[in-house]
């Protein structure tokens, strides 16, 4: 049995993913609070990321055809968010950036919690517990 | 890995912050500079500006300083003979830094090394929790 096929862990190890991601996005806005026309991005939500991510892919019906090379949490992913432009051209908004932090580890911890415990019912079927 | 990656634009974004700050310290410490010969020009206020450019080797984009160049704007001048910089009608340039400006702009970096501060340690948390999971 493969522990990651599982629908739980598969979905924690996506959420999870997503997050690290929005986290590095995220911070890559407060670091540009000061660079002149920044424009604020933002991912998609987890759950349009999430439909996305089971997209179809490219068939091959011949051996010459080039795989797809299609990334999951792509680029493309990215949305500048509207906000209102300081004098220099920035629309990055410090409080609408830091909450998103916030949610995004709170997120994380449900995630990762969710996950623990999942786990630790293994553990306990498995004998551990005792 | 993406957090990794958080950390290190964090880093980079204090990094830019401090490097204002020190443009503002060399502004304010210089805000008496005059020049020394007659007529010399008196120093001149310093500013910074920043860009997001791809880190090859990090493959992720960061924050860096973009230049630091000096504004041009007029000096005014002092009547002060005495003084070794003094042009022939006795008038001294005097530096065009000014200190409410400064300040105001040193508020502004504190603030965002803050929050790169705060982004740091959230996704330090993050990262502690998602090692946690191994225990």
């Amino acid at each position: 049995m493969d522990p990651s096929r599982l629908p739980l862990f598969d979905l924690a190890e996506q959420r999870l993913a997503w997050t690290d991601r929005r986290q590095e996005v995220l911070a890559q806005n407060i670091a540009n609070l000061n660079t002149p026309h920044w424009q604020a991005k933002d991912l998609v939500p987890f759950a349009q990321a999430l439909a996305s991510a089971t997209a179809p892919t490219l068939a091959r019906t011949d051996p010459g055809h080039l795989a797809g090379t299609q990334d999951t949490a792509a680029q493309s992913l990215l949305t500048p968010q509207p906000g209102v432009h300081q004098p220099d051209g920035n629309a990055v908004s410090l409080d609408e950036q830091l909450t998103k932090v916030a949610d995004t580890a709170t997120a994380q911890e449900i995630a990762t919690t969710l996950y623990k415990k999942y786990l630790s019912m293994f553990s306990l079927a498995l004998g551990y517990g005792q | 890995m993406d957090l990794d990656k958080a950390m290190t634009i964090s880093a980079r974004g204090m990094d830019v912050e401090t490097t204002r700050l020190r443009v503002i310290a060399e502004n304010l410490a210089n805000q008496d500079s005059t020049g020394s010969t007659p007529g010399a020009d008196a120093y001149r206020r310093k500013t910074i500006s920043f860009e997001n450019r791809m880190d090859q080797t990090l493959g992720v984009a960061t924050v860096q300083v973009k230049r630091i160049g000096t504004d041009p704007s007029e000096q005014q001048l002092r009547y002060d003979p005495s003084n070794p910089a003094a042009n022939k009608d006795g008038y001294v340039k005097q530096p065009n830094v000014n200190s409410f400006v400064e300040v105001m702009d040193m508020k502004e970096a504190e603030r965002g090394y803050n929050a790169n501060l705060s982004v740091m340690q959230a996704t330090r948390d993050m990262l502690t929790r998602a090692i946690a999971l191994l225990k």
